[in-house]
């Protein structure tokens, strides 16, 4: 009777882990949610949305095919932050510098986009950065001044948005855990709402001079009714890393 | 019989917390590594200032050592911005405030320490990296 009462127990305790730890891991096709409004767009991207699960590495389970170099400078990375004073470290951002692409949308901050007729916009917590995404079918600019967080175009295909960022200026880490890129970054996203509450953002790096050959990633964002983008002001405090 | 249940039922539950807790990642926003997240410490002491502002908000404490002499700790939460979404507000902690805080301490020795929780004058525990676990 006793054992019987304990191995329930255990079952149910075993049950809710695996539960917990998968709810938000990978995410196929789903019917929308309940809570989906029947007027809802699938193309309707609105809403502020947050990393469902935060990582500092942006692959955390596994190393990107890194060049050598970059191999390298990712440990180097690793062991400063590891022995540096609390006040400094290789991390840019703290310096107030951004974190570009694609960082800015997994850092563990809102972020809400605005659907416009020519551009979709994300105004960005972090750092209070925004981008635009022009989805009136114009190209990238033919002379694109180096910037962290690049040039965004996109376009639909279905449902699902697939932008395009070029125009990165070499400075920025991929993840807060210091994945290094180049100006040769090109970044793909698709990204769709696969629920109301759920946005999926298929990451595709393509940094030849970094990495051997193109690495993607999938992250799940989680709707925040209620949130508002709130001011944030990095040179205010900036003491540690 | 009812208490073989009581206590098989309080190390489920202890064992599903460990589970949980040990599936959650142990990092903020930027990187934690220059803390010592795996020795957590306690310390207790006086508010000498509180900065509520981004990108963490710092609290200063005068804490007395074991040699009677007083070192002042910082101590660094998250961002107001994520901390007021868990029910912190700008006068949750006050100059002259005798509060507990524990966290990860600096690995460099130095008396800098990352915020896990805050037990206020009232008795209240305040949890000082809201959101940071991906929640």
């Amino acid at each position: 009777m006793r054992a019987r009462y304990l191995i329930l127990l255990l079952v149910f305790v075993a049950w809710m882990f695996f539960h917990v730890r998968h709810a938000a891991s990978r995410v196929q096709q789903q019917a929308p949610s309940a809570k989906s409004s029947s007027s809802l767009s699938p193309r309707d991207l609105s809403g502020v949305w947050f990393i469902s699960e935060y990582h500092q590495n942006i692959l955390p389970n596994e190393d990107p095919p890194f060049q050598p170099w970059a191999a390298a400078l990712y440990k180097k990375r690793d062991y400063e932050k590891s022995h540096a004073d609390p006040d400094k470290g290789p991390d840019p951002t703290p310096r107030c510098i951004p974190p570009g692409i694609p960082r800015e949308m997994i850092q563990p901050f809102p972020w809400e986009i605005v659907m416009a007729r020519d551009r979709i916009v994300m105004i960005f917590e972090y750092q209070s950065l925004v981008r635009q995404i022009f989805i009136d079918g114009r190209g990238h600019p033919a002379d694109l001044d180096p910037t962290y967080m690049g040039n965004s175009v996109g376009k639909w295909e279905g449902d699902t948005l697939v932008v395009d960022t070029v125009g990165f200026n070499g400075k920025i880490w991929l993840d807060p855990k210091g994945l290094p890129s180049t100006d040769a970054l090109h970044v793909t996203e698709r990204i769709r709402r696969v629920n109301y509450d759920t946005l999926s953002n298929d990451i595709t790096i393509d940094d030849r001079k970094a990495y051997t050959k193109p690495w993607t990633v999938q992250k799940l964002f989680t709707l925040k009714p209620g949130w508002q983008i709130k001011e944030y002001v990095c040179a205010e405090n900036n003491l540690s890393h | 019989m009812k208490n073989c249940f009581t206590v098989a039922m309080v190390m489920s539950l202890a064992l599903a917390s460990t589970l949980l807790l040990s599936a959650l990642p142990a990092s903020a926003h930027h990187s934690s590594a220059a803390f010592d997240l795996q020795h957590p410490v306690t310390v207790k002491g006086k508010v000498t200032k509180f900065d509520w502002s981004n990108p963490h908000a710092f609290i200063y404490l005068d804490v007395l050592n074991k040699n009677g002499k007083t070192d002042e700790w910082r101590v660094e939460a998250n961002s107001p911005n994520m901390l007021s979404r868990v029910g912190w507000k700008r006068e949750t902690i006050k100059e002259g405030d005798e509060i507990s805080v524990t966290g990860a301490p600096a690995k460099n020795g130095t008396s800098v320490m990352r915020l896990d929780n805050v037990v206020l004058p009232s008795g209240q525990k305040m949890d000082g990296q809201g959101f940071s676990y991906g929640h």
